[in-house]
Formats: structure tokens, sequence, C-alpha cells
């Protein structure tokens, strides 16, 4: 993984002192609530209903051993309240779709510390909030994946550098997201990001990226559309700049709710694409300093160094391999072989998901003891590496495979091997009204419900793959667009209800193209979701022919039949208020 | 990154009566409108400045650049970052050489972004502390990862 160089660490302690700088000012009375937001908000800092949150940059979803121990070490000392329920004493860090970390239990006043605490280990929470570009993502297996045409690592990193504090598109309209993917499987769900960018060769072999620009979720879904088939990686700053340079100067700031990208790109139409190649021209022929924006040969593999195979791995590679390991005699196991062992592009080695969901705790949480157990299977099983996933799990890259049986003993010891990865329990959710000042219903408890509905392992294993994804509130950042099942919390006269979609799509091969999820009937209160949910599932499972997988029984049966099963569920009487 | 204070400002906003051309004299700043009006019988020794909306386009006014003394550029809201792509056009694409000016909602902490999008001075919000802007300009003394108007190359190819 990318390794800092003094200067990025002079970088990041920079920034740090300078937020310090801010949070005093702020602190004493000379700057004022209204002009520290956004500054805060750039260096992660949300306040939130309990505590402020903070939301620490992953770049690119790349985590070391190292780094994990220092935040679960923040986990400890800084995430702490020490009153409340039990559940909100802190201690524990969220992942997020994004492949970033919140704490959220952090009061403000400890904030510098913290981001003095992360510089330490090359980390920071810069521009993981507010009006730019955001942490750049990618796929949790790029550079494993045997399915990879370019490793976007390099790239990805490029894009970190370039992106980090650019003067000029600090405060757009909004904010804005950049995906990356390398492989024929879009595992980063590019579609839905305000850029997503997909690396390709050309017949030549020569590496570039088929660029698209307007997705986003929120209130108005919308799936990118195609800005190049093509721009050689030479070029790739300057065309992002081409296209943030229109967003910035004729993206709408009248209406926060349509200050997206997705909006004016859909407003204009081919018009957007005309004005981005024209302003791509433009620079290459005109703007002073454009050719800095080339990136040169030897950048990128300066950069590329990085990401080399790990050494000590090279060496026992090229060691003659031994006896393959035996099968695992448990159902159990090969279950996990089956759900949470990935193949890998090197053929010794595997990529292994550690399931952040499972039973007691919410997906994607890990408390600060937990961090430290998987900071520590990271370096006896990975070479010291670990990725953030955008199903919020974590992933080990490098494992060998004479390895699998004494990491399998050890992550089901740490309650991180529940062989459910792709299936139902899977499940991506946001933190909800539980912690977020913004949601309008809690996530978690429905998350729970769910977990404990659908506990059997062999009913879940014969469903097969099912996206569910849950968002608190049309912000969705738990992705219910995307998901085989949505669920989305609103808030009907201040009680919480939760909408049901099918049929959405993050992109993947499997999921079919992009798209969000049709709407089936009228909100369900909180305790029958999980009837609901029961109800789709067992409608699907007596539709489907032989081998089908459930989107596409769903996609075939359409929104009447599960909106028909989800009808017996709406019970109570007050259901029926509101559509 | 020169800090104007509006007391001693030798500029000032050209009166403005509905149709009336305004009389060239030293020191005074046009805005689009009024510009347009005078430019043709604007003297070449007498300075002037224009004040742009953060909606103009700078390609407008591409030929008139070499006579302007003053481009002042409004940030409405310091969170409203649409000055800093006029700026940088300015100076990238137009070439323009003369001042460039922030004025409006500016705050202390918008100075670094300000000087590496090519402006040269800023008129800061009356109640910002000048100890604070002193400092805003000084924490990242190791410079940055992308290039720009101050200095061009990235951090890359650099010494």
């Amino acid at each position: 993984m990318y390794a800092y160089t003094d200067f990025d660490r002079r970088f990041v302690r920079a920034r740090a002192a300078q937020y310090r700088d801010q949070l005093e000012r702020h602190l004493r009375g000379e700057l004022s609530a209204d002009d520290f937001r956004p500054l805060r908000l750039q260096n992660g800092w949300y306040v939130q209903r309990h505590a402020p949150m903070l939301r620490v940059a992953i770049p690119y979803g790349e985590l070391s051993a190292r780094q994990l121990r220092q935040l679960a070490h923040i986990a400890d000392t800084h995430d702490r309240q020490d009153a409340g329920l039990p559940t909100e004493r802190g201690g524990f860090g969220h992942f997020t779709t994004r492949q970033n970390l919140q704490f959220n239990w952090i009061p403000l006043e400890r904030s510098a510390d913290v981001m003095d605490a992360l510089a330490e280990v090359d980390m920071h929470g810069i521009q993981t909030s507010g009006n730019c570009i955001r942490n750049i993502t990618t796929d949790a297996f790029a550079g494993i994946a045997p399915d990879e045409e370019v490793d976007p690592r390099p790239y990805c990193e490029i894009l970190r550098q370039w992106s980090t504090l650019h003067p000029e598109f600090a405060f757009l309209p909004r904010k804005f997201k950049v995906a990356v993917s390398g492989a024929r499987e879009d595992r980063a769900a590019i579609a839905w990001h305000d850029i997503g960018l997909q690396l390709r060769r050309d017949e030549a072999g020569r590496v570039g990226f088929e660029v698209f620009a307007g997705g986003g979720m929120g209130r108005t879904p919308m799936v990118a559309a195609r800005m190049h088939p093509f721009v050689p990686w030479q070029q790739i700053l300057l065309f992002i700049e081409a296209i943030l340079r229109v967003y910035n100067r004729l993206g709408r700031r009248d209406n926060l709710h349509k200050a997206r990208i997705k909006i004016l790109v859909r407003a204009e139409g081919q018009r957007f694409v005309d004005a981005v190649h024209e302003e791509y021209r433009a620079m290459v022929e005109r703007d002073l300093g454009a050719s800095a924006l080339v990136i040169p040969d030897h950048e990128l593999e300066r950069v590329s160094a990085h990401f080399r195979l790990p050494g000590r791995l090279r060496e026992r590679l090229d060691r003659p391999a031994g006896p393959p390991a035996a099968v695992p005699p448990e159902p159990a196991d090969r279950r996990w072989l089956e759900r949470c062992v990935h193949p890998h592009r090197v053929p010794a080695l595997r990529a292994v998901t550690l399931s952040l969901k499972r039973a007691g705790l919410p997906p994607g949480d890990v408390t600060g003891g937990q961090m430290r157990a998987a900071a520590d299977l990271a370096e006896r099983f990975s070479e010291g590496e670990l990725r953030v996933s955008h199903d919020q799990n974590l992933v080990l890259p490098w494992v060998h495979q004479d390895e699998l049986p004494a990491l399998w003993a050890a992550a089901r010891a740490l309650g991180v091997a529940t062989p459910n990865v792709g299936l139902l329990t899977d499940m991506i959710a946001c933190p909800g009204g539980d912690l977020c000042a913004l949601a309008n219903a809690r996530s978690i408890p429905i998350a729970a419900a769910i977990t404990e509905r659908f506990a059997d392992l062999d009913e879940l294993h014969d469903l097969g793959e099912v996206d569910l994804h849950i968002s608190g509130c049309i912000n969705s950042c738990g992705h219910h667009h995307s998901g085989h099942i949505g669920i989305l919390g609103v808030d009907k006269d201040g009680s919480e209800w939760y909408q049901l979609t099918v049929g959405g799509s993050d992109g993947t091969r499997a999921s079919g193209p992009a798209g969000p999820g049709r709407v089936i009937g009228p909100a369900l209160a909180a305790d029958e979701v999980p009837d609901a949910i029961e109800a789709i599932v067992e409608a699907v499972r007596g539709a489907r022919e032989p081998g089908e997988r459930f989107v596409d029984t769903v996609r075939r049966l359409g929104a009447a039949p599960l909106r028909a099963a989800t009808d017996a569920i709406r019970q109570q009487p007050s259901a029926g208020a509101g559509a | 990154m020169r800090r104007v204070d509006p007391a001693t400002d030798p500029w000032r906003r050209a009166p403005s009566p509905a149709g009336v051309p305004v009389t060239p004299a030293a020191g005074l700043l046009l805005d689009e409108a009024q510009w347009q009006q005078a430019r043709e019988r604007w003297p070449l020794g007498v300075a002037v400045g224009l004040w742009l909306t953060n909606t103009a386009e700078p390609q407008r006014l591409a030929d008139d650049l070499p006579r302007l003394a003053l481009l002042v550029l409004s940030f409405p809201k310091w969170t409203d970052g649409r000055a800093y792509s006029q700026a940088r056009l300015l100076r990238a694409r137009l070439g323009y050489r003369g001042e460039l000016r922030a004025e409006g909602d500016v705050i202390a902490d918008m100075l670094p972004l300000l000087a590496r999008t090519g402006f040269d001075s800023a008129v800061l919000r009356a109640d910002q502390s000048a100890a604070a802007a002193e400092r805003a300009l000084g924490f990242f003394d190791c410079g940055h990862y992308q290039g720009d108007l101050r200095e061009p190359r990235p951090r890359y190819a650099r010494p």
C-alpha cells in the first residue's frame, strides 16, 4: 500500500495545526459557529445528535494494521462518554460505504488532539465532508482481483494527491464523490457517483478511463451519464478538472436539494457534455500550467512502486508450494470458504472478508478491542494490510491459501467469520436516527431485527445473493436505492416509518445495470419491517425458477406481486396514513 | 497576499445614475455594464478597475484585460467558490496581469485558497482579525500537492 513520504507527513501535520488554530479561535469566540462549520466539515467533523461525529479518511479503503491500532486507541481513549445508556458510551467506530471510518462520541474540545493522533499514523479527516472533492473510493479487491484489467490504486493515489486541498474546488455547490473501478466487475458502484471512472485498455493495450458523471442518490436518484469513452490516463486530471470547473461555475447554489452535479447533468444533457469537452480543449490549447496536469510516466511509475506485491510475500511465493490445504470438514467451514474467501490474481493467495454483519452489533461497527484484534489478524495473515469494502466489511488482501484454516479459527473466535458475505444479512446500513441528526428514522434496530429473523444460515444460503440496503433518511447514506431490497426511513407526524423498494442495482453484473428500485406500497411501521422482508423473500422463493437469482426473480415478478405480499403485513390501522 | 484597508483604499465604486455614462477618472471601479458603455472612450492613461459578479464570464473581457489595473471578484457568501474558478481563468487562460482582488464575505481562512488561485489582494470582512489572517497564510510552508498560480509545479515535479 502507499507509504507516506516525508512531504505527506509534513502536510498532514500542517493540516492538523491549521485545524487546531481554527478550533481554538472558535472556542475563544473569535470564529462563529457559522464560519467554523465549513472549516470543521472539511476536516471530517460533523455535529450530530449527541456529540460531534468524526469521519476519518481511509483513501480508497486501504488501511494498515498500525493505523487500525491507532483508530482503536482513539476509540478507547477519545470516543468516550461517561454518562448515558450503555449504547451511548462510545468506544467504537463505524465503517461506511465510502470506505471511511466514523466515530460518534468524541467531544469537540478534543478534536484537535485526535487530528494530531491521526497524523501520527499518516491519517486525517481531510475532505471527508463538506462541499468539496471527497475521499476517492474503489474496489476493495483492487490490485488482487482476477478479473482486473488495470490496478486502480496508483491512479487513486494520484487522484488523492491532486484533489487534496485543491484551491479552486474547495467550495463547490455541493459534495463531490469520485469512484474508480479497474475490473470487469464494478465493485465500486461507479455509476452512482458524481464522477465514475472505469479503467480500460484499448486494442493497443494503452490504459485510459471511460468517464461518467452525474450519478447520485438522495431524493433524486440518477445514474451517471457517459462523458468520454476513453481518456488516456496521462490526461485524466485535465478532463476531471474540466468537469469540475463547469460544475463549479454552473452548478446550482440557490437550492441545496438541486446543487449536486447530477441536477446540472440532467438539466443540460448534451450541452453539459459539450461544455466539458470545450473546457478540456481550452485547457489543453490555452492554459498556462495545463501541462503540469499531464501525468508523466515517471510519476505513475513512482506511485505504482508503492503497490507492488509485499516483499516478504514475494519471497514466499518464489518457494515451491506445499500440498494444497485440506478441505475443511465442517459444512460451516465450507460455507466460509464459499462466502468469505475470494479468488486472487496470485494463484496461491486468497482475499478474505471479515464479516462485520453479525448479531449484536450494527452493520459495519467495530469496537476498539475488535479493531485491535483485526489488526492482529492483518499482521499475522495479510502483510499488515486491510481493506474497507463498500459493503462495510474488512478484507484481508494477502492471505496464503495454506493459512486459511488458521485464519478461519482466528476469525471465528473474533466473531467475524459469519459466512454471510453477499447474502441478505450482509446488509448495508447507515448509522440512522440513533446517532445521525439528519435521519428520520433509526436503521440499527431494523438491521438488528432482520439479522435476528434471518439467523438461519441454511435459509440464507438457499436464498442466495441479496443486496439489502437501509437508509435512515432520503440522503441515502445506506444506499437504499441500489438495494435488491431497499428500506428507507421516513418521518410521518413525528413517528418512524419505513418505505420498501425492490429491484435496485449497484451496477454489478449480478445485479444488472445500475438503477433505483421501485417503491412497493405505503410505508410500514418498524415492527412490520421484518415481516414484510420475510413476505418478499417467501414470495420470491415461491416464484423462482431453478437456478434463478433473487434479483432476477424480483425483476421478472415486478413490483405488484411483491407489494401484494407486503400488503398482508400492513395490518396496523395507522399504516395506511400517507402514500 | 495584500490585505486591503477600505479606509485608505484609493479605489471606489463608480456612481451609477441610470443610463448616465461614467465620467473617466482615476481610481474608479466600474461594473460590467458601466464598462461596456464607457470602454470605447476611456482614456488610456486613466487607470480603471472592474467589479465583477461571480457569474460573470471572464472570456467576455479577454480583449480589455491589458487595459485594466484592477479586477475585483466577489464572494457574496464565503462558501460560494465560483470566484476561484474565475480567478484561475483570468490568470491562467486569459493572461491577466493586473491586480486581482477578493471582496465581500471574505474571511481569513480563505486567504491560502485566494493566493493559490491567482488573487493578490483581499478586503477582509470587517470582523476578521489581522493576527488570524497572518497565521492562516503560514500553515503550509511545506507546499501543496497540486500546482497552482503561485507554484505551477506539482509536488512531484519540485526538488
